[in-house]
């Protein structure tokens, strides 16, 4: 298990958050989650985009939730030990992003 | 490997691997028994994939089952040992372990014995002692030689471990020379195979490369300084990287076979012991030859003749043309008889001019021989010596042998088996030298050796500063001509050597595309020893695959008359070869017909002829010796 499951500070949020917001990572009302849309060329990128991503998550233990329907891509980060975001969000967003500009 | 797959599939596929699977661990899990599978081991991956994966596997029969017993085998463990820790770091990218079991795969799909031949002579253009093979791959030493250099069939799964040794081991040593600048070894460096024997490095070798340079080095002077010694060490490296195919800056990459001041040092100091040893060889015999366990059969005729050893002097050596002497040597045999006849004349047209520069090969030749006849056997290192040219020449006919010791005073390599062929030479006194070394034959059968040994000696000033000069790389054949008529010869003249005498060290020269050097002294001018040299076969024959003996003569004047009679021997001894030395021996006879053939284009090629009727031979090998031959004759012709 991976440490890190304590909410991020507003400090830290501020510190680490406007990257992500940056690239198109938002924060969702009502909750204290991080959210983002991808798109792909087809379904084939999309779901192999996914599989890297699940690999990566099931190597962090931490999970993605996700909604995908062909070549979109839904992902919202939270972590559920601390109902909120912690840093194990902000790796795995930045993993994702890696991957996501690798592909495609 | 993989037949078309869906683009889906290459995503998962490549999104998988790059999740730091390992080629080897997908498959592995997949239960897919097709291509050898290492048990390589990629970082590891919580994926339940590999965990299933695994678990079906150790059901799986064989070796692939046992192998992928643990995450933490190694390829090793499919070749018996290597810890996992070593493969975990040599194996840092899953493709690059996935390219080498494809590569693997390739290999095993090839014919054995090609990629035999391609792994042997690797191992001799990186001097990479057997021994390290057998540790990594746990395969038998025996074995292992006898597939090399013999052909002798391997399993299937025990290939495969070579072959993966193989690739490992190309991969280690390219990443030991890019190191090299860099003053550090990745896990296993040449010498060690296992980060916990790092006691056992390999033992220095001396390659033929930086022989050679000793050799001439060592013409110039016997005793050289320590700046000299130093400017050697420098030399002898660039050579040993060049013959790996890889820039000298990077000459730390040679590991263990990396030559230093000391190692130069030694090597001086025992070559000086080896001349002081034959010396006195010769000496002794020169005293006395024993009367010798005459060879009954060997040399039945030879006790007509009253040659006197003293005869032979060995000044005469040099500036004697042997080939005229011997011509009408040759020319009184065959009324003697037939057989001995042929191989008499033949070892004449052996001799190479005197003016040739000479090869270290003939000393060896003569160190070996003077140890034979002077029974003790002289100091290891001048049997080594001898023994690294006897590779090359597989081809040829035992028979004349003797003869060809005989005729040939430098030349000496004959073996034991030649009966009466000495006999008729003697009849004629006319070549002094020739007939004493006939002679001398005569007393012993190994004698032979023996005698060719103390005519040898006699030889002493005769020095020969290319030793079989291998190249490895085509790149290195043309630079290589014009050393190619010397050792060739002289590891043709080693190679007649009874396999029983001393030492039968046939690995060293084996596989290389060209045998390298003649001693020039060796070449004497008698046409007809062409034909018997080219007719010798060596009683073992080795796996190495070597050109044809080719002599080429000096003397124009008496070859019209020799040729006949040279050509009838080629003729008459071929057919008792391989097929293949029939091929190559044709060329022979081309360029022994050539009269004027410049003193020092003597290029002796052998067909080699893997023991047991490899009637494949390196195919490769041999069209580059054919070329190599053709330009040898055509610039010989001129």
């Amino acid at each position: 298990m991976a440490g890190k499951a304590h909410r991020l500070s507003a400090e830290e949020r501020e510190q680490l958050l406007p990257n992500l917001r940056a690239v198109g990572w938002n924060e969702l009302e009502g909750r204290d989650a991080i959210f983002k849309q991808f798109h792909f060329k087809d379904f084939n990128r999309a779901f192999g985009f996914m599989t890297r991503v699940a690999l990566q998550a099931e190597k962090l233990d931490h999970h993605p939730e996700w909604f995908n329907v062909y070549n979109k891509v839904h992902i919202t980060l939270s972590t559920h030990e601390c109902a909120g975001l912690s840093e194990r969000d902000i790796n795995l967003a930045s993993f994702i992003e890696q991957v996501a500009v690798s592909m495609t | 490997m993989v037949s078309k797959l869906s683009q889906l599939q290459t995503e998962l596929l490549a999104a998988l691997l790059e999740s730091g699977l390992s080629k080897e661990a997908l498959i592995q899990a997949l239960g897919e028994p097709g291509p050898y599978l290492l048990p390589a081991d990629g970082p590891r991956d919580k994926g339940e994939s590999c965990g299933g994966g695994r678990g079906e596997l150790a059901e799986l029969p064989n070796g692939l089952g046992e192998a992928r017993g643990s995450e933490d085998e190694t390829d090793d463990d499919g070749e018996d040992f290597t810890p996992p820790i070593l493969k975990e770091l040599e194996n840092l990218s899953p493709e690059e372990a996935a390219h080498q079991k494809a590569v693997v795969e390739t290999l095993l799909q090839e014919d054995p014995w090609r990629v035999a031949k391609m792994v042997k002579s690797y191992l001799q253009q990186h001097n990479i002692p057997q021994r390290e093979v057998v540790d990594t791959t746990g395969l038998n030493q025996s074995h292992l030689s006898q597939h090399l250099n013999k052909g002798t069939p391997m399993k299937t799964q025990k290939r495969a471990a070579l072959y993966t040794w193989y690739v490992r081991k190309q991969r280690e040593v390219a990443q030991q020379f890019t190191h090299a600048g860099q003053g550090g070894l990745i896990e296993e460096p040449t010498g060690d195979e296992l980060p916990t024997k790092k006691g056992r490095r390999n033992r220095f070798k001396w390659g033929p490369a930086s022989q050679q340079i000793l050799f001439q080095a060592y013409e110039r002077q016997k005793n050289p300084s320590k700046e000299e010694r130093e400017a050697l060490v420098e030399e002898c490296n660039r050579a040993e990287c060049i013959q790996r195919g890889v820039s000298p800056s990077q000459a730390q990459g040679l590991g263990s076979n990396l030559v230093t001041e000391v190692r130069v040092y030694n090597w001086f100091a025992n070559r000086r012991k080896e001349e002081a040893f034959r010396h006195k060889l010769a000496m002794d015999t020169y005293s006395g030859p024993p009367p010798g366990p005459g060879p009954g059969p060997t040399l039945p005729a030879h006790s007509s003749p009253g040659l006197p050893p003293p005869a032979l002097s060995p000044s005469k050596v040099h500036g004697v043309r042997y080939g005229q002497p011997a011509t009408s040597e040759g020319e009184e045999v065959p009324s003697s008889s037939g057989g001995p006849l042929v191989t008499v004349s033949a070892p004449l047209h052996q001799v190479s001019p005197t003016g040739l520069e000479p090869s270290h090969s003939l000393l060896s030749t003569e160190a070996k021989l003077v140890s034979a006849t002077g029974g003790p056997l002289p100091p290891v290192s001048t049997l080594t010596a001898l023994h690294s040219l006897e590779q090359t020449s597989p081809g040829l006919n035992q028979q004349p042998q003797n003869l060809i010791m005989a005729s040939l005073p430098g030349v000496m390599a004959i073996g034991p088996g030649e009966p009466a062929s000495l006999g008729p030479t003697f009849t004629n006194t006319g070549a002094s030298t020739l007939v004493i070394g006939l002679a001398s034959t005569q007393a012993q059968s190994v004698p032979v050796i023996n005698s060719m040994g103390s005519s040898l000696t006699t030889l002493q000033p005769v020095q020969f500063s290319q030793p079989l000069h291998p190249s490895y790389q085509q790149p290195l054949m043309p630079p290589m001509q014009s050393h190619v008529a010397q050792s060739p010869f002289m590891a043709t003249m080693a190679q007649l050597q009874s396999p029983h005498a001393l030492y039968s060290h046939k690995p060293e020269v084996a596989q290389y595309t060209h045998t390298g050097l003649l001693p020039q002294t060796m070449l004497i001018t008698d046409t007809t020893n062409l034909s018997a040299l080219a007719s010798l076969t060596p009683t073992k024959q080795e796996a190495a695959l070597l050109p044809q003996v080719f002599t080429s003569d000096t003397e124009a004047s008496s070859e019209s008359g020799l040729h006949t009679p040279a050509s009838q021997t080629t003729t008459i001894h071929i057919p008792s070869q391989d097929p293949a030395g029939i091929q190559h021996l044709q060329p022979a006879h081309r360029l022994s017909a050539s009269p004027t053939v410049p003193s020092s284009s003597l290029v002796l090629y052998q067909s080699s002829d893997s023991n047991n009727g490899h009637s494949h031979l390196l195919p490769s090998n041999h069209s580059v010796i054919e070329t190599f031959i053709s330009t040898q004759m055509a610039s010989s012709s001129q």
